[in-house]
């Protein structure tokens, strides 16, 4: 019995750490050991390994960055860091980004799974991808009222490096995900790599290239100096709160207490493991990596924001949404007028901000 | 003085001219040159059995608007007479020839109405470099289109009373993209982009119609909301391989077991 104990293998790990394919939604069992090599070989031959990261050509990521924030953690000779991703974010987002991590399932909200492309704190419209500056603001602030911690003491070469590692994951995702339906739904393998590339690579890193391009310019804000102009601000918001253009009551609820009648609502990354009924949402578990969790509409008297809670940060939320999530975008974009003027949203953040304890101040 | 033409050119010229000829002369018109280059694929989809009664779904928002109205389940139309409405036909095969007259004889938008609280149409397919995305509001609540196109811009947007939008889709799909409303849970809806008019929808009889297809064998795929692609006998995953010939390409009635029909 005991030299079972002692079999070999030893303590340590002598295998380097994989991308986990995305089997999200699907039935592993039913994914064929082909269909799998075909998938992760196109993946590995194109973004290289969780140690070793590569850029497929035509894509404007630069490698450096990567460098740094891939592989094992250690130390270069000038004392910089690197596996900086593995040392801050594996435990949470998971090697393959995958928002799957060791730690995942203790949270409520989940970490991103970042290979979807999709982010909820944005400053772009029309749907569109973040900007760079946006993932910084999230490292830099963290996101309060969960577990993503503010990564403030990270020079700003961690946290570029970081944040490009972070779009890397997801255009290797895009791409993964592109991969799945040619594979497992269309039949189509082993895969031609150049298509890979092509159709999923390159769409998905030309639209982190067009975001730059859709973000929002909001006006300059109403003065708020006297107390007269801040009351008739906070009465237009207010009234913004109530109309049923806008809608906000229904989920936040009249008070924004986040009491609304919306009372089931779920993000994107969830609403795939809700069936139609209680029994098919159990089958549907089998199928997913974590357990379904609802979404809650904020309660603005916490004062509490996610995306934060300047009133820059509101604005854009109203404005281009929280992609991902049941908050719809209020202001213009491209193709839609939208819902709210611009100069009303910035009314509508004022009274939101009125809100919280102390009335925002 | 003469105009270089290509043979294709030149023949259509003639026939053209043949054309008007007879046609002033109080002929029958003979067939023109031009349909000898494309053929018309026409089928028709049978639900060999009696149809579930459509569900009626749960509406608790909005009531005093949306409380009137008898909402029912539109995951699986059957017409009166067994016709499976609502099937995705779409051809798969990559890089065809587009019959010229197509472009123009297109509808400038396809559209997708917010109207007595549910989507109307329910499923709709669009040639997403041809034709607009347009969606509007007729209802007197708020409303919200939001959908997921896989490896393209996501869209969740908020359209006001009356107010409306057009979403530009930046690639084809493979599948139907579904579309959801986040302030009404009930409303669903699919749009299938592509980058041809090669598609149709099959109507309340069952049939449907693909006009102006190029010559030759192509394959088709027929997809339902049900069950995602039509696996039937007679098609595999949905999908059946035609050799298109000039005029009508008949594939005849095909029906089908409610089995091959029920939500998997």
């Amino acid at each position: 019995m005991v030299f079972l104990l002692l079999a070999p293998g030893g303590c340590t790990t002598t295998e380097p750490p994989r991308f986990r394919l995305n089997t999200e939604g699907r039935d592993p069992a039913r994914i064929s050991r082909p269909q799998q090599d075909a998938i992760l070989g196109a993946l590995e031959g194109l973004f290289g390994t969780p140690d070793e990261p590569k850029v497929p050509p035509g894509i404007e990521l630069p490698l450096e960055p990567l460098k740094m924030a891939a592989g094992p953690v250690g130390s270069a000779e000038d004392g910089s860091l690197w596996g900086l991703y593995r040392k801050y974010c594996a435990a949470c987002h998971g090697i393959s980004g995958d928002g799957a991590g060791p730690r995942a399932a203790l949270f409520d909200p989940y970490p991103r799974d970042f290979r979807h492309g999709v982010y909820k704190y944005t400053s772009t419209a029309g749907g569109a991808k973040p900007v760079r500056t946006d993932l910084q603001r999230t490292l830099h602030c963290g996101i309060p009222g969960t577990a993503m911690p503010s990564f403030d003491r990270l020079s700003d070469r961690e946290i570029v490096a970081l944040v490009q590692y972070v779009v890397y994951l997801s255009i290797r995702g895009e791409t993964e995900l592109f991969l799945l339906q040619l594979v497992l739904d269309e039949d189509e393998y082993p895969v031609d790599k150049a298509k890979a590339a092509r159709e999923g690579a390159l769409p998905a890193a030309a639209s982190w290239v067009a975001a730059e391009k859709m973000v929002v310019q909001p006006p300059p804000p109403p003065a708020l100096d006297t107390a007269e102009q801040l009351s008739t601000s906070l009465a237009r918001g207010r009234k913004l709160f109530a109309t049923k253009d806008a809608k906000c009551v229904q989920c936040h609820g009249p008070a924004g207490k986040g009491d609304g009648e919306q009372s089931e609502l779920y993000d994107d990354w969830n609403k795939r493991k809700r069936g139609v009924t209680p029994q098919q949402t159990q089958e549907l578990a089998r199928l997913f990596r974590l357990p379904l969790e609802q979404l809650r509409p904020r309660n603005f008297t916490e004062g509490i924001f996610h995306g934060g809670a300047r009133p820059i940060d509101i604005y854009r939320r109203i404005h281009v949404g929280i992609k991902g999530t049941p908050m719809p975008a209020a202001g213009p974009a491209p193709g839609s007028s939208g819902a709210l003027k611009p100069e009303d949203i910035w009314h509508l953040v004022s009274f939101v901000r009125s809100l919280g304890p102390g009335g925002g101040r | 003085m003469f105009q270089e033409l290509n043979r294709r050119q030149f023949v259509a010229q003639t026939a053209a001219a043949a054309c008007s000829l007879t046609a002033a002369l109080g002929c029958p018109a003979v067939v023109r040159a031009a349909d000898t280059k494309w053929g018309d694929l026409v089928g028709r989809l049978v639900y060999d059995g009696t149809a579930p009664p459509r569900q009626k779904l749960k509406v608790d928002k909005d009531l005093d608007c949306c409380g009137k109205f008898d909402i029912r389940d539109e995951s699986l139309m059957v017409g009166s007479d067994g016709g499976l409405m609502s099937v995705f036909i779409y051809l798969r095969t990559v890089k065809v020839e587009i019959c010229p007259e197509l472009a123009a004889a297109a509808p400038k938008r396809v559209t997708l109405d917010n109207r007595d609280c549910i989507f109307q149409p329910h499923c709709m397919a669009i040639w997403y470099d041809r034709q607009e995305f347009y969606i509007v509001n007729s209802d007197p609540v708020a409303q919200n289109v939001a959908f997921t196109p896989l490896g393209d811009t996501p869209a969740n947007i908020v359209l006001p009373v009356g107010g409306d939008a057009s979403h530009q889709f930046g690639r084809k799909q493979n599948l139907p993209v579904p579309i959801a409303c986040n302030y009404h849970p009930w409303e669903s809806a699919y749009i299938l982009p592509r980058d041809n008019p090669y598609f149709d929808l099959s109507q309340a009889d069952g049939t449907f119609r693909i006009a102006k297809v190029p010559l030759g064998m192509l394959e088709f795929q027929a997809w339902h909301e049900r069950v995602g692609y039509l696996d039937a006998p007679q098609w595999p995953k949905g999908r059946f391989t035609v050799t298109v010939r000039a005029g009508i390409n008949d594939l005849g009635t095909l029906k089908l077991n409610p089995l091959l029909l029920v939500k998997k």
